[in-house]
């Protein structure tokens, strides 16, 4: 009994991974308070470890072809323990799915319609997204290859159209901010884009070459961190000491362009690839959520649970979060801890009971 | 505000409910109207101005306060 009918290629894998990846672009403005010049730094190591744990993750995908997370952890730790296991990891999904919403919503309210109720936003986008889960995951994969290229376009032009206001002086001093900073910061750009990638072993299953998971997982992420590594350094070249004080790095450092007083104010152009990402990256958690509860509780289709998820998603986001500076300080000093648990511990614990009880028989 | 919330959810019942029971699909309703439910209870309590408990403060308030782990 196979819930999703579709399949996707390795290349769509990869370009999926990737682009999921590059849409963590925004919320790494978390990370520049904290590691002032020296976030390339912590981008570049947080790209290395989420390497290390994307190799766990692919061990465990390997290790059982053809399930997906709720089902590996009922064989591995048995159907009554295993359904708790799958619970906190719906917990988790859930919880991002609801962070990625409000944060949509602040973003917008923010530098695009200051004056909108923040629920008609995040109503808007969630039902975009859930027109996308309900057509399942092949068609979310589809739409990557144009996101992925735009993204990547725009991340390109807007550096090349820096390049003559760049100082190269501000990086310097490398290595002066205190290594437990660094270390902070890289925690918190794992917890917002690189471990994020836990997500895809609820769509790892449906590729149709289940041999090439490990290369394009690992390519994808390549992708996404250069083009985060890109950006990074383009915003700490452009801005300088201001890239630790303002709201959203990215879109004050393109806000400087100005060529011939013709080729200005082109944050417009970061704001609408950034939000193609975004809705990629939701597309993405609501479908493992969908997906998740439709395998515990043994359902024949997932797609009448799509809409009321969707509106406890939208509710859970308007009651968890008051304002954007809540889910700053708590993302700065609190949830990336929270989400050891869920990243690093439980996957390898997982991994561990299964080298140990030899499965699968 | 309470009409349009009630319109919207019955809405989706008239969406989804006539395939479901078309189909014999009876285990899909009763999760089905599990999630409904309690997506209804929610968002009823939000619109009317009731202060639900934040998830995400409890969730701050357990690593901060009990555990003491935290970065700072």
């Amino acid at each position: 009994m196979k819930l999703e009918k579709g399949e996707i290629s390795s290349s769509q894998l990869m370009l999926l991974v990737g682009s999921f990846l590059q849409g963590g672009l925004l919320s790494l403005s978390f990370a520049y308070a904290i590691s002032r010049q020296d976030t390339w730094l912590a981008v570049l190591a947080a790209l290395f470890i989420g390497l290390l744990f994307a190799l766990v993750y692919i061990a465990l995908a390997n290790r059982f072809p053809g399930k997906t997370l709720m089902q590996i952890n009922d064989l591995i730790f048995g159907p009554f323990l295993g359904k708790l296991v799958s619970i906190q990891y719906l917990y988790l999904f859930i919880s991002s799915l609801s962070v990625y919403l409000w944060f949509i919503g602040d973003f917008v309210l923010t530098y695009l319609m200051p004056e909108t109720p923040i629920i008609l936003i995040m109503i808007m986008f969630s039902l975009l997204c859930a027109y996308a889960v309900r057509q399942g995951i092949e068609v979310i994969a589809r739409i990557c290859f144009i996101a992925i290229i735009v993204t990547s376009l725009v991340i390109l032009i807007t550096f090349a159209l820096l390049i003559k206001d760049m100082k190269y002086t501000y990086f310097l001093p490398i290595f002066e901010v205190p290594i437990g900073e660094l270390i902070q910061s890289t925690h918190i750009i794992m917890h917002v884009s690189f471990s994020e990638v836990l997500v895809f072993l609820m769509v790892i299953p449906y590729m149709n070459k289940p041999k090439q998971t490990k290369k394009s997982v690992l390519l994808g992420m390549l992708i996404g961190g250069l083009g985060l590594l890109t950006a990074t350094i383009r915003n700490i070249a452009a801005l300088g000491p201001l890239s630790a004080i303002v709201t959203s790095p990215s879109l004050e450092s393109v806000r400087l362009i100005d060529i011939g007083k013709v080729i200005t104010r082109l944050e417009v152009l970061v704001a609408m690839a950034q939000i193609l990402l975004l809705f990629i990256i939701t597309s993405v958690l609501y479908y493992a959520v969908v997906l998740g509860i439709a395998q515990i509780t043994k359902l024949r289709s997932y797609k009448p649970l799509v809409l009321p998820i969707g509106i406890f998603a939208i509710t859970l986001s308007l009651i968890s979060y008051e304002s954007s500076m809540q889910l700053r300080y708590s993302t700065r000093y609190i949830t990336p801890i929270f989400t050891v648990w869920f990243y690093f511990i439980l996957p390898l614990l997982s991994l561990l009971v299964a080298k140990l009880r030899k499965l699968p028989k | 505000m309470v009409f349009l919330l009630v319109s919207a959810f019955i809405g989706v019942i008239l969406f989804e409910v006539p395939s479901l029971i078309r189909n014999k699909h009876w285990r899909e309703l009763i999760v089905f109207s599990i999630f409904l439910s309690i997506a209804f209870v929610m968002a009823l309590l939000a619109t009317i101005g009731v202060k639900l408990p934040s998830p995400a403060k409890g969730v701050d308030y357990f690593v901060e306060d009990i555990l003491h782990l935290n970065y700072q």
